[in-house]
């Protein structure tokens, strides 16, 4: 961690990745601030404590197209797009960082394998960046992060004003970090000015303790709080689009004569077709079991499933819902309605 | 404020001892200083959770559909902008009067939350706000604030035709004068100024950034419908990719879908995620209907004409 970077060359720096690698980065996109590929070092923003949308778009992409076919040739020539070239996903805040090995093993599991996410993931280098600053919202801390974390990251970049402490942590990494080589410079300081910042930084996460939540919603299932809780939801779906640990997918056929292809596209326990079965059935029909499903699967599901927390802690959802229905809420309030 | 509030728990109370109603909707104090959050008032326990605040964004009418088949009877709180809904509503036979008892507050004026933000510290109370006329001075837990109304109102505030609710079984402060300019829609000017091109880039610009949260419709009063053709399979009208194309045709379909119908109160717009202009694009439609047929903004009376509800073989028809 005795390495830096001025922030004043971290667009060069950038660049010197983009021209091996396709860089993947946060850019302002009016008043939002949303992770796109393909962009050049100096358009990359990193004053913004969360992106407007989370980065797992980057392995589960809102929408892919899964293979294509055509019937009118043999064997239905059925292809599989190329899964992209190798990629360095830039600027992830150590949240993001940690929502994105808490959904790896909905996809990179031991039963079951997901060959899109799994091929992207493998191709991609990970480059955390601590977060200048904790936003009113932030709750990281709660779930055993912090706005230093580096866990999950390839590299990680601390945050320190005019520069960034960097520290190599995978092999992975290191052959990222070969790029920019000529960037670092010695600094024996570093360490302790990580942690001073890191200290600093941990004190102003939103204070939200989820001890017994979980055990309090392991017989809650027909608790009369979700009724009341529910009706102000207007099962649009912002919170779970939003959120770097959703991860429910549909899957459609879009074709037209003998031609088509099959997508995958993100889905919501807030949409209407969401438990849609064969014949009308809709085993959560109304806004009651909707939001019901989500903070299980956020505080409850997500646990049982993997031991690993469905929220960790972005806020995004906070900020972001239309009527105000807050996670931060609704943990202190399932303590109370006991 | 002060009367308002008192004014508002005192008249919510009645009506719940009184069984003149079995349920009001109104807000509540939200997570941080700057947030309300609808509340669900269904006994006289919870009416000293009822608050009004210039951070009561949200426009609680759309709750009503949730109560059109049940037999409740419904108080609603509504700002002017929102009590457009309410005849909406009623014009559309989504609901009916007599089902719905209207609680108005004369508005002056509401803040925008992200504006207001950086100038408060959002984990304080909100014990009180004054309104001095030209600002609010929001009487926090950690110290006052002054907020001038020129710079800190949400914008559809400057242009707001209602400030005093359009229909009210009872008005819970003064009628308001009415301080702002009238619509002179200078951003639907200015956007149709520009060259088809440049409208073009424009739009694309806002469309490719959608994700298709479907907030805007699900937040909108006159989205009542209750199979949406973007939620289909069979058929399948628009795809569930999120390229400009389909972003376009839902866009296009909603604003054309909600034309006559859209009451203006700017709740699609509010809700975006990701901040897209979408009173631009309603605005526009509106500022057409008007001019082409003369109709007023939607749910302005009891009884006002409907742009596209009626026919007329002289209508114009200079898109054809
Ligand atoms: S539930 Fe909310 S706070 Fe938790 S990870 Fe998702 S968006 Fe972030
Ligand atoms: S909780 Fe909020 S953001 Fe999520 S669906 Fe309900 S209204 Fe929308
Ligand atoms: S538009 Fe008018 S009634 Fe609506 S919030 Fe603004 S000032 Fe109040
Ligand atoms: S609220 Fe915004 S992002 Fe969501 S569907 Fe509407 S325009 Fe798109």
């Amino acid at each position: 961690m005795n390495k830096v970077i001025k922030r004043d060359q971290l667009v060069a720096a950038l660049d010197s990745i983009a021209a091996k690698y396709q860089l993947i980065a946060p850019v302002q996109d009016e008043s939002s601030v949303l992770f796109k590929p393909g962009v050049a070092g100096k358009d990359v923003v990193l004053d913004a404590v969360n992106s407007t949308v989370s980065p797992k778009g980057t392995f589960f992409p809102q929408w892919e197209t899964m293979y294509t076919y055509n019937m009118a040739e043999a064997d239905f020539a059925v292809k599989h797009p190329d899964q992209g070239p190798d990629r360095v996903l830039f600027g992830v805040r150590p949240c993001d960082i940690m929502a994105i090995l808490h959904i790896d093993p909905v996809f990179i599991g031991e039963k079951f394998g997901d060959f899109y996410y799994e091929a992207k993931r493998n191709k991609t280098t990970i480059i955390g960046v601590s977060c200048p600053s904790v936003a009113h919202t932030c709750f990281c801390s709660t779930f055993g992060g912090s706005p230093t974390a580096n866990k999950g990251a390839d590299i990680m970049f601390y945050d320190l004003g005019d520069k960034f402490a960097v520290e190599v942590l995978t092999d992975k990494g290191k052959a990222v970090a070969e790029l920019i080589s000529k960037f670092l410079t010695d600094d024996a300081a570093a360490p302790a000015a990580v942690e001073a910042k890191a200290k600093e930084l941990a004190a102003q996460c939103k204070p939200v303790d989820v001890t017994g939540v979980k055990e309090f919603l392991d017989g809650a299932f027909e608790h009369p709080y979700w009724v009341e809780l529910s009706k102000k939801c207007l099962n649009c779906g912002v919170c779970t689009y939003v959120c770097p640990t959703c991860h429910c997918f549909d899957v459609v056929d879009e074709g037209y004569k003998s031609e088509g292809q099959r997508i995958r596209c993100w889905d919501s326990c807030m949409a209407k077709d969401f438990n849609l079965a064969a014949g009308g059935h809709n085993t959560r029909p109304s806004k009651l079991e909707k939001v019901r499903n989500r903070f299980m699967h956020k505080l409850k599901y997500h646990l049982d499933r993997y031991n690993l927390a469905g929220c960790i802690g972005c806020g995004r959802c906070s900020q972001k819902c239309p009527v105000n229905l807050d996670i931060t809420q609704v943990i202190s309030d399932v303590k109370a309605v006991k | 404020m002060k009367s308002i509030n008192e004014n508002l728990q005192k008249q919510a109370l009645k009506m719940l001892e009184g069984k003149e109603v079995d349920l009001i909707i109104g807000w509540e104090k939200g997570t941080d200083l700057v947030k309300t959050t609808p509340v669900f008032v269904d006994t006289p326990e919870k009416v000293n959770r009822l608050t009004y605040s210039p951070f009561a964004v949200t426009n609680l009418v759309k709750y009503l559909l949730d109560y059109q088949n049940l037999g409740d009877k419904i108080g609603v709180l509504v700002k002017g902008c929102d009590s457009r809904a309410v005849n909406r509503l009623i014009q559309d036979n989504q609901i009916t009067k007599d089902r719905v008892v209207v609680l108005g507050i004369p508005c002056s004026g509401q803040l925008d939350p992200v504006k207001v933000l950086p100038k408060v510290d959002p984990t304080a109370d909100l014990t009180g706000v004054e309104d001095k006329g030209d600002s609010f001075v929001l009487k926090t837990s950690k110290g006052d604030v002054t907020l001038s109304k020129k710079e800190f109102l949400r914008e559809k505030c400057f242009a707001c035709e209602n400030p005093n609710p359009v229909v009210a079984d009872v008005l819970l402060d003064k009628e308001v004068a009415k301080t702002s300019k009238n619509n002179d829609y200078a951003d639907v000017k200015a956007l149709e100024a520009m060259s088809v091109e440049e409208k073009n880039n424009y739009w694309n610009q806002q469309f490719n950034r959608c994700i298709r949260c479907y907030a805007c419709r699900n937040a909108c009063t006159a989205c009542s419908c209750r199979e949406c053709v973007f939620d289909m399979h069979e058929p399948y009208w628009v795809s569930k990719k999120t390229t400009l194309n389909d972003n376009t045709v839902f866009h296009l379909t909603r604003a054309m879908h909600v034309a006559g119908r859209c009451v203006d109160c700017g709740e699609c717009d509010r809700v975006c995620p990701v901040d897209i202009p979408l009173r631009k694009l309603n605005q526009k439609v509106l500022k057409d209907i008007k001019e082409l047929f003369g109709t007023p903004t939607p749910g302005s009376a009891a009884e006002t004409e409907s742009a596209l509800g009626r026919f007329n073989p002289d209508d114009p028809e200079e898109f054809m």
